[in-house]
């Protein structure tokens, strides 16, 4: 059986048939999935019932797995996972739902605002995979903003006025945002801002997209709240529903995504019950632009 | 002269003809002006050449105004204005546009977030009145959100789960957002939170609507990150464009809008232009939830 993919209603979103990604894929499999990947930028996969090491062996088929360390404040004797293994739950390490004003969940509420994963890193990452182990019922959807469309749609003065600007990236900055500031001077060493630009260019389409995330804080050069108030535009410009599209959860579905190219965010739900969603992160190729410091 | 409102939005917002707001009003205008306004929550009057006391006549038809000292930033000397009167341009004292890292300039920035005016007061605005002197001719838009078909358009669930539930309103919370952080002690200290209930009802129509505004720092009794991201659902859900009004000014508009039924913000604009908008705020007259002991104290 060879791979199929059919795209859903928003144009930016592909469904796959015709592959089993709990095994070894061929390199046909993976050039289908990398071409469908460059041009849809979501794709989604039902029914894989894939282990830890499956899903980290298929990821690995796309590039360098991203390291987990530097993302999250949980501490390694904490984790619930492998390094390796982004744990999106709501879980503890004995796999039950974390307390309502549990440090941890403070901290992960901040997926609820759209970001785009690693944008706080030097290099930021490529591809996202995730894995829906057990799914909620209501909510819990995981929204996307294509970011190439959203770019198109700005006028011409807006598209050169951004073109050269750089954005400062931080999680202490999108933790910031939802008054979440109690962090260690530990955790804030290790979330130093970075630069991205915020125009940037896809290797392979060469489309531009506006790389925009919830850990931007400030433009270079710019009087930070002049930079807040013009980025939060720019996202609810890049936001609006003609440009999004709001996956609900089956269990089992693997949704893999291009940062590069996409916004994402997860909604409410009720967080009493179990979520187990497990990520693993595909790493980027280089930097958008050059840094400040050795970051 | 009878007035006549036009529907400039299918839910709310109306333009008014037939009145002269330089002049003094009939207690019939009076009253058919806050009829609009109970049904409306937004009213434009075209071409009205209002002097600054004209402005003030015309606004204590509706109640006690406002003082803007004891909010903010500038301090008594340093306003352009009369007390009565919030600066809602991008000018100093001398009437010359403030540089771009000017921090009245950059606290100002606020505005461009949903808020609803004075809502960190304990006793909340009513309406607010702005007048447009010298406008901009790119952006600067003021845009309303009709918090009462926001409110009326929330599922039944979260109808019930939002009923009782009361937030903590400050400056703090809104510049802090915007990374306006350099507040001075003392500046803190007059920006104590206050509390508003999320749901309100309004005295003149009897409808409920969300109250929210970008003051909210959290909901009593939330952990505060959990509070915030309900609150930017809530946001995003009431300032959905069906809901949305953009007023695009012309000189001489005076734009009159209810605080306890609607959100506001401007949008940006050229702001190397000279953009002279002033506003004049008739206070509210009850609170919308106890207040904290503290904040009893101060008032």
């Amino acid at each position: 059986m060879t791979v199929a993919i059919h795209p859903m209603h928003t144009g930016f979103v592909g469904e796959i048939s015709g592959i089993d990604i709990t095994r070894s894929l061929s390199r046909d499999d993976v050039a289908a999935i990398e071409a469908g990947m460059d041009r849809y930028a979501v794709l989604v996969f039902h029914g894989q019932k894939l282990t830890d090491q499956q899903q980290q062996a298929f990821s690995h088929y796309f590039g360098e797995l991203e390291h987990t360390a530097g993302g999250n404040i949980t501490k390694a004797q904490d984790r619930r996972l492998d390094p390796y293994m982004a744990d999106v739950s709501n879980l503890d390490k004995d796999h039950k739902p974390l307390a309502r004003d549990d440090r941890k969940r403070m901290f992960n509420l901040g997926n609820r605002l759209w970001h785009s994963d690693s944008s706080f890193r030097a290099v930021p990452a490529k591809y996202s995979l995730l894995s829906g182990r057990i799914v909620v019922d209501k909510g819990g959807n995981t929204e996307f903003a294509d970011m190439r469309a959203a770019y198109d749609a700005l006028d011409d003065a807006t598209k050169s006025e951004i073109e050269d600007l750089v954005c400062e990236h931080s999680l202490l900055y999108s933790r910031g945002t939802l008054g979440f500031t109690e962090l260690t001077e530990e955790e804030r060493a290790q979330m130093q801002p970075v630069r991205q630009r915020l125009v940037r260019t896809h290797l392979v389409t060469r489309r531009k997209s506006l790389y925009l995330s919830s850990h931007i804080g400030t433009i270079v050069g710019w009087p930070m709240p002049e930079a807040r108030a013009f980025i939060r535009d720019l996202v609810e410009h890049a936001t609006q529903s003609q440009f999004t599209y709001s996956h609900k959860w089956r269990q089992w579905d693997l949704v893999m995504w291009d940062n590069r190219q996409l916004m994402h965010r997860v909604t409410r739900f009720d967080e009493t019950q179990a979520r187990d969603m497990r990520r693993t992160t595909v790493a980027g190729e280089g930097m958008t632009v050059a840094q400040a410091q050795a970051a | 002269m009878s007035i006549e409102i036009t529907p400039l939005h299918t839910a709310f917002a109306g333009e008014v003809a037939g009145i002269d707001t330089t002049r003094n009003l009939t207690p019939a205008e009076v009253v058919a002006i806050e009829a609009g306004m109970d049904r409306c929550a937004v009213l434009v009057f075209r071409n009205q050449r209002l002097t600054d006391d004209q402005q003030l006549v015309f606004s204590q038809a509706f109640g006690e105004l406002e003082f803007t000292n004891g909010t903010g930033i500038s301090k008594p000397g340093e306003q352009r204005l009369h007390p009565a009167f919030a600066d809602v341009s991008n000018l100093d004292t001398d009437n010359q546009i403030l540089a771009r890292d000017n921090r009245r300039r950059l606290y100002s920035l606020g505005n461009m977030l949903w808020h609803s005016d004075s809502s960190f007061k304990p006793v909340p605005a009513k309406y607010s009145i702005l007048s447009g002197r010298v406008v901009a001719t790119t952006g600067g838009e003021t845009e309303f959100a009709d918090m009462r078909a926001a409110h009326d358009a929330l599922d039944d669930v979260t109808k019930v789960e939002i009923e009782s539930l009361v937030c903590e309103h400050s400056l703090i919370y809104s510049r802090e957002v915007m990374g306006f952080g350099d507040l001075t002690r003392a500046e803190r200290a007059t920006m104590r939170p206050v509390r508003q209930a999320l749901v309100r009802t309004h005295p003149g129509s009897g409808r409920k609507s969300l109250y929210l505004g970008s003051h909210i720092g959290t909901i009593i009794c939330w952990p505060i990150p959990e509070a915030r991201a309900f609150i930017r659902d809530l946001t995003e859900h009431a300032t959905q464009r069906r809901f949305v009004y953009a007023h695009r000014w012309r000189p001489f508009d005076l734009v009159m809008w209810d605080n306890r039924a609607t959100m506001h913000r401007v949008r940006r604009y050229d702001s190397g232009q000279v953009r002279d908008m002033r506003r004049t705020t008739v206070a509210g007259t009850a609170l919308t939830t106890q207040q904290p002991t503290e904040v009893r104290a101060a008032e």
